[in-house]
């Protein structure tokens, strides 16, 4: 479970830099623990991406190592140093705001230079950081601008210039591109993940979208209602999940509820309540499992379908199809097993004519396609 | 509204349009059996007014006033208004004579105009009483809190030999020409000077006593001096006889070397849309019954002989109400002086805003 | 009465409005801005176009012929007597905005975004209450309290505190006048700070503002519009009041307003001096509005 990920992640941890380190950390608004016993560690110049549903408590996360809200217990660290009693203003932290919260009443280059201005640093060095700041995001040209006379890309630029010109050892940011549209997003993401490059900085961004997380990411934190779920790098995540939450919230699944079997070496035969077998090939990585209820989960992309009775032993099942949608570059089937399961299976497109509905079918996949989760 | 409508309407373009000019327009006559008099807050109660409706049958209705300039100002912007009886002082009815807004008595409908007092009846503001008839009369005074001063004010020296002890905790008139005149007579001017010079050395006087003076204070001092925060405050011998029929320990005196005398009439306007009322209404007042009656319940002098008369000895014999003739000798009238204003009024913002 | 189209009807073929679209379009805004336009006129312009005719007769009294022929009024202001006067009653209402800026901000700041949200009304009417009263209800209560056996003494005195000489002086003038404006200042400021973006603040403290930076730097600029209305509002008033500096002020507490006053309903009757005087606190107001107007706006706006 979450427990041993996180030994093993303290454990690769102990030899490198740590910059964001959370120690058992809880945080109760009234009542509702928001944040659950949360323990992170973040490396120096990583992209650490905290993934999650609305309410999960991220954004509470990221607040805290801001220093907008304190522990209500626990330890935090900011490059070693304990955090308790450090205002949010003495912090090595700067922030990106979801709203971008830019002052209206400065100009961008006022904006931007207005931590620079607060430090008491020559009025010839604010310019030359300012200017550099600018070229950076790409808004020289519009430096005398106000915020209203913005657009909400160039806006979230300005915000990313103003946190960055302060040089922190930490860039939080809070769903950065969660109001752009879909162009403008992906244009951002790419850019943001030169600047992470270039600057070598460490960043910590808060996003309810999976895609984005998978794409930028050295390393995901899956946390649902207040506890993580699972540390891993993207692959990770997606291919070896630990829990059904994280098989489900990343990528599409299939997901059966079952009871053991059998359970040898090599592999796990689970029986469904539908009357399923399911055999699971054991991996090294598969961890062990300690009871006798299990979830099995399948990848869309990993089923294969047939017309006819396929040649295999293992994890075959006769249905039929009930919804084809086609995407142009793959195709979306759902399947409806006797057994009364439904399966969403998701195959590119190379065939040349598509089944009709209501087609009898068959679905199958290899056991080493497949992993047995506890539930 | 009616006076900005007025106002704007007696003439806007061009010059030559008279200020504020009462005379064009003459009121026509209003109901029968209501009546509106302008009159002073001190004058007037509920039972006077129903009295003299259960008598004659007319409705009253009062508007008062505190200043006779604000009467004046205010009858001239509104053109002459409703009102058919008004209660000026004696400078002010001289005034009102020059700018002609006073309709002449008729001394044939008004009885009892023997029983004035003889001071009265021929009155240096108003000759022979042609525009009004005298109703109460007073001095200007000093109230003095007697438990807290051991040594009595007799003359308005008082005020300067015992500044320390007094040391803000006197007020004055709010009124420049009570004030002023008050110490051109200690000086031994007239209360009615003209020259330059006499007036400066007044105002001079009363810079050298300013630093005692709490506040100029027509009004306010009244609670001020029962609660015991003030000695002494200058005021008119009516709200003085009323304070110390409050509080005993509170006495009142005239001036030794006098002061101002104050006579407060009442006078029919030009503009009165019910002449007959009025008179009814002024008939009524010289009632000795009315009249004594009115002396009792509010402390004022009357200068009705009969009316004295009917008064109990206690009141009678009061030096406050009617102070000997040897004293009123020497009190002057405070009347107008034209442009001579002009320099008082300098003076007076000179004192107040240093 | 004339029948206002639902539709605009559209151009004809050459292009033109039909003439009595046009025609409503000139009458319909006429007929809406018409009852305040005239009431205006009515009762501001021309009186105080009236006033000025008068500033320019030099001695005129009632009864006078109204003839307009000099400065001279104008000139009589600058006599340094006339000049401490009008600084009086500056240093009155300046001192009054500045203590009720200063009152006045944190406790609007707290109503706007401290305190709990179902209250706000009802302790925003509780403020304003006072407003309820008669204004020189008002300032006679403040004699009671202020004069030395009065309320605000018997409890210092209580407490073995000495007690405060306070009334008849310059203090009691701006604790009355401070009094009475201040609900005013609250509003407005009120207005204003509810609609303040806390994640600005946050933004502010994030970039290394400690939170006096934070409220110099971030809250001040952007509550500029409200600080600068309900100080403008106060001042007018302030410098408008001679009530408070003459019941409360003592015996040197002459007041612009109350100069006027004496020109007006005093004796000297001099009604073209007290208009001059009229006609420059009018200037010195509109000044004020002028600078509100060009300044008073922080934010530009798109």
């Amino acid at each position: 479970m979450a427990q041993t990920a996180t030994q093993n992640h303290f454990e690769v941890m102990a030899q490198e830099t740590v910059d964001v380190e959370l120690r058992n950390v809880f945080k109760f608004f009234h009542t509702e623990p928001a944040v659950h016993g949360v323990d992170l560690s973040i490396r120096r110049g990583e992209f650490f991406s905290i993934l999650g549903p609305s309410g999960c408590g991220k954004t509470t996360i990221l607040r805290l190592i801001a220093g907008f809200e304190t522990p209500s217990a626990g330890k935090l660290l900011i490059r070693g140093q304990l955090m308790t009693d450090v205002p949010a203003y003495r912090r090595p932290v700067n922030t990106v705001f979801q709203s971008y919260a830019l002052f209206n009443h400065l100009n961008v280059a006022d904006n931007i230079a207005f931590g620079l201005r607060l430090k008491k640093i020559s009025k010839s060095e604010i310019d030359t950081r300012v200017k550099e700041a600018l070229k950076l995001v790409k808004m020289e040209s519009l430096r005398s601008r106000f915020p209203t006379q913005l657009s909400g890309g160039q806006q979230q630029r300005v915000a990313l210039a103003r946190a960055l010109v302060n040089r922190p050892a930490v860039l939080l940011l809070d769903e950065p591109l969660g109001a752009l549209d879909l162009k403008l997003r992906k244009d951002l993401q790419v850019e943001l993940s030169n600047l992470h490059k270039d600057l070598g900085l460490t960043f910590v961004m808060v996003t309810h979208d999976q895609e984005e997380a998978l794409s930028l990411s050295d390393r995901i934190a899956v946390m649902n209602q207040g506890k993580i779920e699972q540390i891993g790098t993207p692959s990770q995540i997606y291919e070896q999940p630990l829990t059904p939450f994280v098989a489900d919230f990343i990528g599409d699944t299939n997901l059966f509820k079952g009871e053991v079997k059998s359970d040898t070496p090599s592999t796990l035969e689970v029986m469904t309540r539908s009357g399923l077998t399911i055999a699971i090939a054991r991996s090294l990585s598969t961890p062990n499992i300690l009871s006798s209820t299990v979830v099995v989960s399948v990848r869309p992309e990993k089923i294969q379908l047939s017309l006819y009775t396929p040649n295999v032993e293992q994890n075959c099942f006769a249905g039929r199809l009930t919804n084809i949608m086609y995407l142009g570059t793959h195709v979306h089937y759902v399947v409806e097993l006797e057994s009364g399961d439904r399966l969403t299976v998701l195959q590119p497109n190379t065939i040349g004519t598509l089944p009709q509905s209501d087609t009898t079918i068959y679905a199958y996949w290899a056991p080493t396609d497949c992993i047995a989760l506890a539930s | 509204m009616q006076s900005a409508v007025a106002l704007s309407s007696i003439g806007l373009s061009s010059c030559g349009w008279k200020l504020a000019d009462v005379r064009a327009q003459v009121n026509t006559s209003g109901p029968r059996d209501e009546l509106h008099i302008y009159t002073w807050t001190q004058y007037t109660d509920e039972e006077l007014l129903k009295t003299f409706t259960t008598q004659t049958g007319i409705k009253v209705i009062a508007d008062v006033y505190e200043s006779n300039d604000v009467m004046l100002a205010k009858l001239q912007a509104s053109g002459g208004g409703i009102y058919s009886v008004i209660y000026p002082s004696d400078y002010m009815v001289k005034k009102m004579v020059e700018l002609d807004l006073l309709a002449e008595l008729n001394q044939e409908r008004l009885n009892t105009l023997d029983n004035l007092l003889p001071r009265f009846k021929d009155p240096i503001y108003d000759k022979r009483n042609r525009y009004s008839m005298p109703f109460s009369w007073g001095t200007t005074g000093l109230l003095y809190n007697s438990e807290k001063l051991t040594n009595i004010p007799e003359d308005w020296d008082y005020l300067w030999q015992n500044q320390e002890i007094l040391s803000k905790k006197i007020t004055l008139l709010n009124d420049v020409r009570e004030v002023m005149g008050a110490v051109l007579r200690l000086l031994g001017f007239s209360y009615n000077s003209r020259n330059e010079e006499q007036i400066a050395q007044a105002y001079e006087k009363l810079k050298t006593l300013k630093p005692a003076v709490a506040a100029f204070d027509t009004d306010a001092w009244r609670n001020q001096i029962l609660a015991g925060d003030l000695l002494l405050a200058m005021c008119y011998s009516a709200d003085g006889i009323k304070i110390n029929k409050e509080n005993p320990k509170l006495k009142f005196i005239t001036p030794r070397s006098g002061s101002s005398l104050w006579t407060d009439t009442m006078v029919i306007p030009k503009t009165a849309p019910n002449p007959d009322a009025a008179y009814a209404w002024m008939n009524f007042m010289l009632q000795p019954e009315i009249a004594a009656g009115m002396c009792k319940r509010l402390s004022f002098s009357t200068p009705n002989r009969a009316a004295i008369e009917l008064l109990p000895q206690s009141i009678k014999q009061n030096p406050n109400l009617f102070p000997p003739e040897s004293l009123l000798e020497k009190c002057e009238r405070i009347t107008p002086l034209g442009k001579v204003e002009e320099i008082y009024d300098r003076y007076w913002t000179q004192l107040t805003s240093s | 009465m004339t029948k206002i189209s639902a539709q605009p009807t559209s151009p004809n073929d050459a292009g033109e409005m039909p003439k009595s679209q046009r025609f409503m379009n000139i009458l319909e805004p006429l007929v809406l801005l018409l009852p305040s336009g005239i009431w205006l006129l009515l009762l501001l312009v021309l009186p105080t176009l009236l006033i000025f005719e008068l500033s320019l007769v030099p001695g005129i009294r009632p009864g006078d012929i109204v003839n307009p022929s000099g400065w001279d009024n104008y000139a009589r202001i600058f006599d340094p007597l006339y000049i401490k006067v009008i600084q009086q009653s500056l240093f009155f209402a300046l001192g009054t905005t500045i203590i009720c800026l200063v009152l006045g901000f944190p406790v609007a700041y707290w109503l706007a975004q401290i305190a709990p949200p179902r209250w706000r009304n009802l302790l925003l009417l509780s403020f304003v209450l006072p407003l309820w009263t008669s204004s020189l209800l008002r300032t006679y209560a403040w004699i009671t309290i202020l004069r030395p056996s009065g309320l605000l003494n018997t409890i210092l005195s209580s407490l073995g505190l000495p007690i405060l000489d306070l009334l008849h002086r310059s203090p009691a003038v701006l604790i009355g006048m401070s009094y009475s404006l201040l609900p005013y200042m609250v509003l407005i400021l009120y207005a204003s700070l509810e609609k303040l973006d806390v994640q600005l603040l946050e933004a502010g403290s994030d970039l290394g503002a400690n939170p006096a930076q934070v409220f110099w730097l971030v809250t001040v600029p952007q509550t500029f519009t409200g600080i600068a209305a309900g100080s403008l509002l106060v001042f007018i008033s302030g410098l408008g009041d001679f009530v408070n500096p003459e019941l409360l002020g003592g015996a040197s507490s002459m007041t612009v307003a109350r100069l006027v006053y004496n020109q007006f309903l005093g004796s000297t009757q001099n009604w073209g001096f007290g208009s001059a005087l009229s006609m420059v606190l009018i200037l010195v107001v509109s000044v004020a509005i002028a600078l509100l107007i060009k300044f008073g706006d922080a934010v530009p706006k798109r």
